[in-house]
């Protein structure tokens, strides 16, 4: 058993590490073939990683853009987390609702931020709004659907017990959501860092978008790849801050995430 | 006393209106155990959880001790078919959670229940979680919880419906001893005459579409009921008497919907 799930571990993290070499050894080929000046080799961003991540003015705009995320995502998750129970539990909630979820999931944001930026003006408070309707209608999705999987079944036992809907929503209707609202926090982690970064880059003066956006302009391409792959780092670490999260939310999925077939599993 | 009076109950269907229950008529007196009898599909499930306060009839009232139900009270607890335990909870905290509903707060509740899980049982398995525990072992969870509410009456849909036929007769052993000890009144649902005629005081056969009382057999055995009561002559005969109602309405019903 130990040894099994050794092996699932091992080649769970081995094959990632594997994966990135190959894409890095690719990525240095082309770049020393000198097909495009967009394309400067792996070894050269490197190089201007360690540069650039150490540079004041990085940190400044890395700040600048977390400090942002961390004002408005915390906020919007409750909020989202709560018009989704509503949405999922009550008909009328959903019947009133449902239009506008439907639509401002089906437009492309990016097109909204303009209105924003006449909202808001051109700093942090339309960065904010940004980050907002980037995460708050992929929350209140994901906590309505969670809340349509509880089991009807343990609600009429709840029932029979004669218990409160308050206790009911409490005991059965949000652990039961958990799994898919926990995911819809996670997707809106990624989708607050995409919303900063766009929102910046559209007003072009603050943040990590704003950098990404003067970079591109002035062709300093080792330098605009070193602060993309920090993005792209920061992605990966609040994702993962998240899973962990979620394992510790909910502990009676951690046999069942642990047990899931995989192929080491197989063979034993 | 449980008056069962007069109960209808018919189900709006896409094939038009559904009579689940019709004119359905009886009494259930204190501290018997009373079961149901009937093929699937002739009401049963929906009798009991009309006694239940979970739905409401379409005619008819349901008095217990003379009172009309109109919803769940604390006078009553129920054991499902499929268990219903919640998966993210511990044993100790499902069994306990009747009382929690009731508005005991979590801690007091898991230790009332406590004695309850003893009770069946299952004392060691407390702190495990019911996707750990066998088929048997999850519904004795469901009967603690019932149990720790400390109801007047059990309402039974069933419970042993979805156990292998080995646990099936253990359950059913351990039932009717734990119903020596403490007597309540129990209506106990099920669809197997031999579970019927062991466990219980009176039997009531039901009709099926719609849902009728179409016998009452009273059921002689001697308390405390022992496993060997089952090759008893009167055993035999009780269940063949059972099956013979049963028959004819298997090969009706068969007829009016062939599956």
């Amino acid at each position: 058993m130990t040894r099994m799930r050794l092996r699932a571990s091992l080649s769970s993290s081995v094959l990632p590490i594997a994966g990135l070499a190959v894409g890095f050894v690719v990525w240095e080929v082309i770049g020393r073939l000198g097909l495009s000046p967009a394309f400067p080799p792996l070894t050269d961003v490197l190089t201007a990683c360690a540069e650039v991540w150490t540079s004041e003015r990085f940190l400044t705009n890395l700040k600048d853009s977390l400090i942002s995320v961390a004002i408005a995502l915390p906020p919007t998750m409750i909020l989202g987390i709560l018009v989704g129970l509503l949405v999922g539990r009550y008909r009328i909630a959903e019947w009133a609702l449902d239009v506008y979820i439907n639509t401002f999931l089906s437009i492309p944001l990016v097109a909204l931020i303009p209105v924003l930026v006449l909202i808001f003006g051109l700093g942090r408070g339309s960065v904010l709004a940004t980050i907002a309707i980037y995460t708050f209608f992929v929350l209140v999705v994901n906590t309505s659907f969670g809340v349509k999987t509880a089991d009807a079944s343990l609600i009429e036992m709840a029932r029979s017990f004669m218990g409160s809907e308050r206790r009911i929503v409490r005991r059965i209707v949000l652990p039961a959501a958990m799994p898919l609202t926990l995911a819809g926090v996670r997707i809106a982690t990624g989708r607050a860092i995409k919303g900063v970064i766009i929102a910046e880059q559209v007003i072009g003066l603050i943040g990590l978008g704003g950098m990404i956006q003067r970079l591109g302009g002035a062709f300093r391409v080792e330098e605009l790849y070193a602060t993309i792959l920090a993005i792209g780092f920061l992605g990966l670490v609040s994702m993962e801050l998240v899973r962990w999260g979620e394992r510790l939310a909910m502990p009676w999925m951690r046999g069942r995430l642990d047990s899931e077939p995989s192929p080491a599993a197989n063979t034993a | 006393m449980i008056e069962i009076k007069g109960i209808s109950r018919t189900f709006q269907t896409r094939e038009g209106e559904f009579e689940a229950l019709d004119d359905v008529s009886f009494e259930v007196r204190d501290n018997e155990f009373f079961s149901i009898l009937g093929p699937s599909g002739c009401g049963k499930t929906t009798l009991l959880k009309i006694v239940a306060g979970l739905v409401k009839p379409s005619a008819g009232s349901v008095l217990v001790d003379g009172h009309e139900v109109a919803g769940p009270g604390e006078d009553r607890a129920m054991v499902f078919q499929h268990f219903v335990l919640l998966p993210w909870a511990d044993v100790l905290t499902n069994a306990g959670f009747g009382l929690e509903m009731r508005g005991v707060p979590r801690r007091e509740s898991r230790e009332s229940a406590r004695p309850y899980l003893d009770q069946v049982g299952l004392t060691r398995f407390a702190s495990h979680y019911p996707h750990e525990l066998s088929g048997g072992m999850q519904q004795r969870v469901g009967l603690a919880r019932a149990l720790a509410v400390n109801p007047d009456i059990l309402l039974m849909d069933e419970p042993f419906g979805a156990l292998d036929a080995q646990t099936r007769q253990l359950m059913q052993e351990d039932l009717t001893t734990l119903w020596d000890k403490e007597k309540k009144t129990v209506i106990f649902v099920t669809h197997s005459m031999d579970e019927a005629a062991y466990l219980s005081d009176r039997v009531l056969v039901m009709d099926t579409h719609p849902g009728r009382v179409k016998e009452m057999i009273d059921i002689p055995l001697e308390r405390p009921r022992k496993p060997s009561v089952r090759q008893s002559p009167v055993f035999t005969d009780l269940t063949t008497r059972m099956w013979h109602l049963l028959r004819g309405m298997v090969g009706e019903s068969d007829e009016v919907a062939p599956e």
